[in-house]
């Protein structure tokens, strides 16, 4: 029996890292509620126990019911596995049924904890309601725990805060310390990229260098927090997670949102005021609970706070663009939305739990629909407004009385018009009858002047034979031209008048409908048309102390609205949740290193990864939420750290030991973010334009299919197109219209996601597609040369200069006397190059005809003339620029 | 069995094989492929394996070197395309008294519903297949139809990403990144696994359909786009044509190298100096590979070019074949969200996608049989469940409800005994019965045809080693090889 129990152990330390929580220590004893019901749990509940239903009439949640047994007589005999019903179906591949078979080495674990007796870890409760219930297992997983402040292990010279003295020990129990700090210009680098996503400045990096009084990288940090760069670079991280999208997705159609972009403007606004993330989480889920104002006098803040449950705005919505399938539709905007929250917030997603009870995380099908009935006032899917019924018009009183009177002066034209039109097809219609001869001239307009529904059979015989009858006003040109020409300069002058409206703003809210409370039910399997028993709104009992569930009141009578979600953020940021800090936490972490301390930020449950410094993301979690949920203290706090200043280079001893640096024994290395790199091209070609906040600079479709930012060129044309929008396209990338339907084509390559969602993680590619782009790509060639203009005119002519300088400018540091010789070489290759280049084509100009040459270059690019050819020293330097631009060291920061 | 590009370990060592390769890669994947075994003895973290696209040594004899897989999306229906049931006929708008997993419970009905489409015999071997896909029939000699497939998943994300991915968790690898992995490229100059999206638009789960997930980002899908330009920036400018490019990819590959010596552990860097080598090589390749216009006229009017309604994948499939020809491992053709998923209107749906994909896929097959590269290659048809044999609403006007417990998937060529059917699902359809086989059989069989074994090929992630299909029982049907 030993022998089959280490059969067991084996498993366990080995792939099934799901079911093994706890370290196997000797006289470690598998139990049924540690070791077999989570395998239950996976495979056999679903049919067997989650419902009041039970098939074969076997129950497996608790060890008493396995020996009732069901239909077939008792499930197991203890210490006996090949006796047992139970292991025999599992172990022929009987059961589970379907294809979802159980692993050979959770068959074996069932078999020795049979063979061992089927022990249980305590006794088991006497009653049992129906379905999964939450175990003390369950309670036990690390990420339920309530959070608590663990002691620093001691530190030593080697470590500035508290996260290094917990790395450190770690780091110890393998004989591993820090590396050494990087060098300054590194350091700098890597901070401002880390905080703004954008490259030093010639002057910030001489400044630095200089500085050698204490606290000088302290006065950097300083300073980037306070630019207003920080909340461009920042905001990006949050609107991965919220799912960001200026468009509605859904259906093809994938309608603009014109006015989302205030929801990104609100979240670059708080991050670089440090709003605490508290409070940041309450107004996002439940701003419109905190305005007492009527909506027709809002105050800036009453707006601000309106604003920000644009959060619970962002899921794809299709029921204003043409969803063929309404109901379905709006359910899955409410779906999405709990998704978003519970990714973002929860670390958790609760999807699962709308069919069933959570296979894996102890998620009840209740827990999901008591969150849902906190959202239903809102998204209330019986009485539904789209998206256009969702918006709050910024109208003043003035205003609004204008557009009235505005629209009282079109509509005396258009009732003017009405009149004309009626009598002009009346006239033509009367002009066409003149070529008939009575009676029948009467006849038909006796059939033409009656109402359809009374018409004889006759009279419809009429009207099929003489399609003039259909005489409208649409069709009247046909008749009339002068008379449709005039009725046109109707249309014109009624246009020109509406145009005298002044601009009408709207935000994108969530609200509620005041004193309309929808109940909210269960659904059997998630089908909305079977629904089960009601449902009041809550928090995840798994996230509260036994017995301790958080139940929100069905109606706060002293709000205007139900109150639910705000009782909700309240409580997610009352200290005590879980889950809330323990997540941001870890967010800001993985930005900060390229992955979390878990390394699945939004699932903390069991089918996430376990975290890899537990205490060190506890104590993180606590500090955070004492120093007032900064989101600058936290960045401070790791940023100063040993562990974040040291050198990204190896060190071959130590990878021997830890090859994945999962100990944090060096600074990892990160690619860049899509949008990082276009605004870092920008920033190193001097094209960046820091024009902050305001619609979204469009996005079209080029001549060759790429998606790019529109140019300002180009007038507005489009509905909803201002010239303002049309502005600057060169400005950051988190200013360009997220269009699901339509992503950039630059950014895509470099993974930037499209919202079908949300956004929990970034991936980061390496493709010859990428390469292409920034070998031959319009972009990047364009921004090259603008950077080679730029080099000639800050530097001079002088090659030495312009290689130096662009060195400083592209990779914030010097370069070194081998890159220099190098450069200068390829920059003289490259010149004569392009000099017999130049000359050869200068000669085929003249053998042809060049005047010709030039008519037809006319003829073809009439919209758009041939540049000049650059100088061949200009175009030199300007592909060294280029290689700059798609070298690694560009493209990732150390 | 003709196989003239696979590298075969028997004709010398890996060392003289790879002195005659293009090395490209950085010197420390070079130094681990030469001195693996060595490297790995010493001490196997110092010299980190590193990847790439080289041929690997396979531990099995290939039957395949590449696989074609043109993806139905929506649940085909069997029984309308190719599992005729008389039962069924017979039965027609009786209830049927089986256990049923419905996906929509609101149109859902227990009647059964005959096919309104007719079956006949084909070819020699007398395959039936229905009158939806006569070009189909003219290749039934081809190919072997799995009327025994089933999975246990209903929904359709699920669904696929248990057959593209071996699992049903989400963001696992695909298929077409497990076997660039497991077999390296045979092409210098063009991406091994290619993706050709539908210019509609993207299928169901978009992007994830070919995403390398924890795999190395070297055995991702490349996309090659359905309008021209195929493949953006292609063409460089003038200025950077030729010597002059070679000057800057010169001297971009020192910068390059350079900051790969000062983080020698990262294996990003080592694929990003790759991928700029591969880039210039598809510069002159893809072009090339992708140009249509060179294919005679009988090519084009085989697969349809000169036909509004099979243009579109006419072409692509005839790409599929110019890749493969070229040593791209695997292609993958997809369509527009999920156009067999034929809940409603039945009658015009499921005629109208068949007469989009019918003609092409044949011709493929035809194509591929008579340039020699049918033994090689392997063509994979299906989507990732079957329907129901029930009725979902009105049998008129209404269509067939998700079935994953039986339905039917082709094969050729690739070392697959062709001209039968195997398997079979149940009187009316609705599951498998005899010679099932599961997604993760079938992946397993798919390892062994390029001669990689399922429980060996594996990826450590997360201090786990993960494998292509997802560790639980499954075989290779070797029934199914010839």
């Amino acid at each position: 029996m030993g022998r089959l129990i280490a059969v067991g152990l084996g498993v366990l330390l080995g792939a099934s890292s799901a079911l093994a929580d706890q370290a196997v220590e000797p006289g470690f004893t598998l139990t049924f509620e540690s070791h077999i019901r989570p395998i239950f749990r996976t495979y056999c509940l679903d049919c067997h126990g989650s419902e009041e239903e039970v098939g074969g009439n076997l129950d497996l949640r608790l060890r008493r019911f396995l020996l009732r047994g069901g239909d077939s007589g008792s499930a197991i005999e203890p210490g006996k596995r090949d006796a047992s019903y139970l292991f025999r179906r599992v172990r022929d591949g009987e059961m589970p049924p379907r294809d979802k078979k159980l692993s050979t080495e959770e068959i074996a674990t069932i078999g020795a904890w049979i063979d061992a007796g089927a022990p249980t870890a305590r006794k088991e409760p006497e009653e049992l309601g129906t379905g999964l219930q939450i175990t003390a297992e369950d309670r036990a997983f690390w990420s339920f725990q309530p959070l608590r402040l663990p002691s620093v292990p001691p530190l030593d010279d080697s470590t500035r805060t508290s996260i290094d003295a917990f790395l450190l020990a770690a780091m110890r129990e393998k004989n591993l310390s820090f590396s050494p700090d990087t060098d300054k210009l590194t350091l700098l680098r890597r901070a401002a990229l880390d905080l703004t996503g954008l490259p030093p400045k010639l002057d910030e990096m001489v400044e630095f260098l200089a500085d050698d009084k204490p606290g000088a990288y302290g006065r950097v940090l300083d300073r980037l927090l306070e630019s207003r760069h920080y909340g461009e670079r920042w905001a990006r991280h949050w609107l991965d997670v919220a799912g960001y999208a200026d468009s509605e997705g859904y259906t093809t159609r994938d309608e603009v949102r014109n006015f989302a972009y205030k929801y990104r403007d609100y979240v670059i606004r708080s991050f670089n005021a440090d709003k605490p993330f508290d409070r940041f989480v309450i107004e996002q889920l439940a701003g419109d609970e905190l305005v007492t104002n009527p909506h027709d006098q809002l105050t800036p803040d009453d707006i601000e706070k309106l604003v920000a449950t644009g959060f619970l705005r962002m899921a794809e919505d299709g029921t204003g663009s043409g969803a063929s399938n309404q109901d379905a539709a709006r359910n899955e905007v409410i779906a999405d939305t709990l998704k978003i929250v519970s990714t973002s917030l929860l670390g958790l997603s609760v999807g699962c739990a709308e069919c069933h009870d959570h296979r894996h995380d102890p998620i009840l099908q209740t827990d999901y629909y008591r969150m849902r009935a906190i959202f239903e006032p809102a998204y209330d899917w019986k009485n539904w407004r789209a998206p256009s019924q969702r918006r709050i018009s910024l109208y003043s009183e003035a205003d609004r009385a204008r557009a009235d009177a505005i629209e009282t002066e079109a509509g005396k034209v258009a009732g003017e018009r009405a009149k004309k039109q009626k009598k002009y097809v009346s006239a033509a219609f009367e002009k066409e009858l003149e070529k008939f001869e009575e009676p029948r001239r009467s006849i038909i307009r006796t059939a033409y002047r009656t109402p359809g529904e009374k018409r004889t059979e006759g009279q419809k015989k009429i009207y099929a034979d003489y399609p003039f009858l259909r005489i409208h006003g649409g069709n009247l040109y046909q008749y009339n031209q002068k008379a449709a020409d005039e009725i046109k300069e109707y249309d014109a002058k009624i246009a020109d008048i509406r145009a005298k409206k002044p601009f009408e703003d709207f935000i994108r809210v969530l609200t509620e409908t005041p004193g309309k409370v929808p109940v909210t039910y269960l659904f059997h399997r998630g089908d909305r048309n079977r629904p089960k028993d009601p449902v009041g709104p809550g928090g995840l009992t798994i996230a509260a102390p036994e017995g301790q569930r958080f139940d929100i009141a069905e109606n706060d009578p002293d709000l205007p609205t139900t109150g639910r979600r705000l009782a909700y953020a309240r409580w997610l940021t009352n200290g005590q949740h879980p889950l809330v800090a323990r997540v941001i936490v870890n967010r800001v972490w993985m930005h900060h290193f390229g992955r979390g301390l878990v390394n699945t930020p939004s699932d903390f449950g069991r089918v996430g990864v376990r975290p890899s410094h537990t205490q060190l993301l506890d104590w993180l979690a606590m500090a955070f939420m004492e120093h007032g949920w900064s989101l600058k203290w936290l960045h401070r706090t790791i940023m100063t750290s040993t562990v974040y200043r040291q050198t990204g280079q190896t060190a071959s001893e130590k990878e021997a030991i830890d090859p994945e640096n999962e100990l944090y024994w060096r600074k990892p290395l990160q690619r860049l973010e899509a949008e990082i790199i276009r605004d870092r091209i920008l920033a190193t070609s001097g094209q960046l334009s820091t024009k902050m906040f305001g619609p979204a600079i469009p996005v079209i479709e080029n001549e060759v299919g790429q998606i790019v930012a529109q140019r300002a060129e180009r007038a507005p044309t489009r509905k909803g197109e201002t010239a303002m929008s049309l502005g600057d396209h060169n400005r950051r990338s988190v200013y360009v219209q997220v269009r699901r339907s339509f992503p950039m084509s630059l950014m895509r390559q470099f993974d930037m996601p499209v919202m079908e969602v949300n956004c929990e993680k970034r991936s980061s590619s390496t493709l010859a597609t990428q390469s292409l782009m920034l070998m031959n790509g319009e972009f990047v060639l364009e921004q090259a040369e603008h950077f080679a203009r730029r080099l000639t005119h800050e530097s001079g002519e002088e090659p030495r200069g312009q290689v130096g300088r662009a060195w400083q400018l592209a990779l914030n540091r010097p370069a070194s006397e081998r890159e220099m010789r190098r450069a200068l070489e390829f920059l003289t290759l490259q010149t004569v190059e392009l000099r017999a280049m130049a000359e050869v084509a200068d000669k085929n100009v003249l053998d042809t005809d060049r005047e010709k040459v030039a008519a037809e270059k006319k003829d073809n690019d009439a919209a758009k003339p041939a540049p000049e050819p650059l100088s061949p020293e200009l175009q030199a330097l300007t592909n060294l620029c280029q290689s700059l631009f798609a070298s690694s060291e560009f493209l990732y920061v150390d | 069995m003709k196989k003239p590009m696979l590298f075969d370990p028997s004709q010398g060592t890996r060392r003289a094989f790879l002195s005659h390769g293009t090395l490209g890669v950085g010197s420390v994947a070079l130094a681990w492929l030469l001195n693996q075994d060595e490297a790995c003895a010493k001490n196997k973290f110092i010299e980190r394996p590193s990847y790439d696209l080289k041929p690997k040594v396979l531990p099995l004899q290939p039957r395949a070197r590449a696989m074609i897989s043109l993806f139905m999306h929506g649940g085909p229906s069997q029984v309308d395309l190719f599992d005729p049931k008389p039962a069924l006929t017979k039965s027609d708008g009786k209830t049927y008294d089986s256990k049923i997993v419905f996906s929509f419970f609101n149109r859902a009905t227990k009647r059964l519903l005959k096919s309104p489409w007719k079956f006949q015999h084909h070819g020699q071997c007398g395959t039936e297949v229905s009158e939806l896909l006569p070009h189909t029939a003219g290749i039934v000699d081809d190919i072997c139809v799995v009327r025994s497939m089933h999975t246990d998943i209903n929904d359709h994300g699920a669904s696929l990403r248990r057959l593209n991915t071996g699992g049903s968790q989400p963001n696992r690898p695909v298929l077409g990144a497990w076997l660039t992995y497991g077999l390296g490229s045979e092409s210098q100059d063009l991406p091994a696994y290619v993706v050709l999206t539908d210019p509609e638009g993207h299928p169901t789960l978009g992007v994830k359909n070919w995403t390398n997930s924890w795999l190395p980002p070297v055995y991702q899908g490349t996309v090659i786009r359905s309008r021209e330009p195929r493949i953006l920036n292609l063409e460089p400018p003038p200025h950077l044509r030729g010597r002059l490019q070679q000057q800057n990819l010169e001297f971009l590959r020192e910068l390059n190298r350079d900051y790969l010596q000062k983080h020698p552990a990262e294996t990003d860097l080592e694929a990003r100096i790759a991928s700029y080598e591969l880039a210039a090589r598809m510069q002159v390749s893809a072009k090339e590979a992708l140009d249509i216009s060179q294919e005679s006229e009988a090519t084009r009017k085989l697969y349809g070019l000169d036909q509004e309604v099979t243009r579109e994948y006419g072409t692509r499939c005839l790409i599929a074949r110019r890749l493969v020809e070229r040593g791209v491992r695997f292609v993958q053709l997809f369509l527009k969200g999920q156009p067999f998923d034929s809940h409603t209107k039945m009658r015009e749906r499921l005629p109208q996608i068949c007469r989009r994909t019918d003609k092409p896929s044949a011709a493929l097959v035809k194509d591929l049989k008579d340039r020699g590269l049918l033994d090689t290659t392997l063509v994979h048809w299906s989507g990732e469940f079957g329907r129901l044999p029930v009725s979902e609403g009105d049998p008129k006007v209404g269509g067939r409800d998700h079935n994953g417990e039986g339905f039917s998937m082709w094969l050729a060529g690739g070392g697959v005994r062709g001209g039968r059917t195997f398997g079979e699902t149940c009187e009316v359809g609705h599951r498998a019965v005899v010679d099932k086989v599961s997604y993760n059989d079938f992946q397993a069989t798919l390892l062994h045809i390029f001669g990689l074994d399922h429980r060996t090929l594996t990826f450590k992630h997360n201090g786990q080693d993960s494998g292509f299909p997802v560790d639980r029982p499954c075989r290779v049907v070797h029934e199914l090889l010839s």
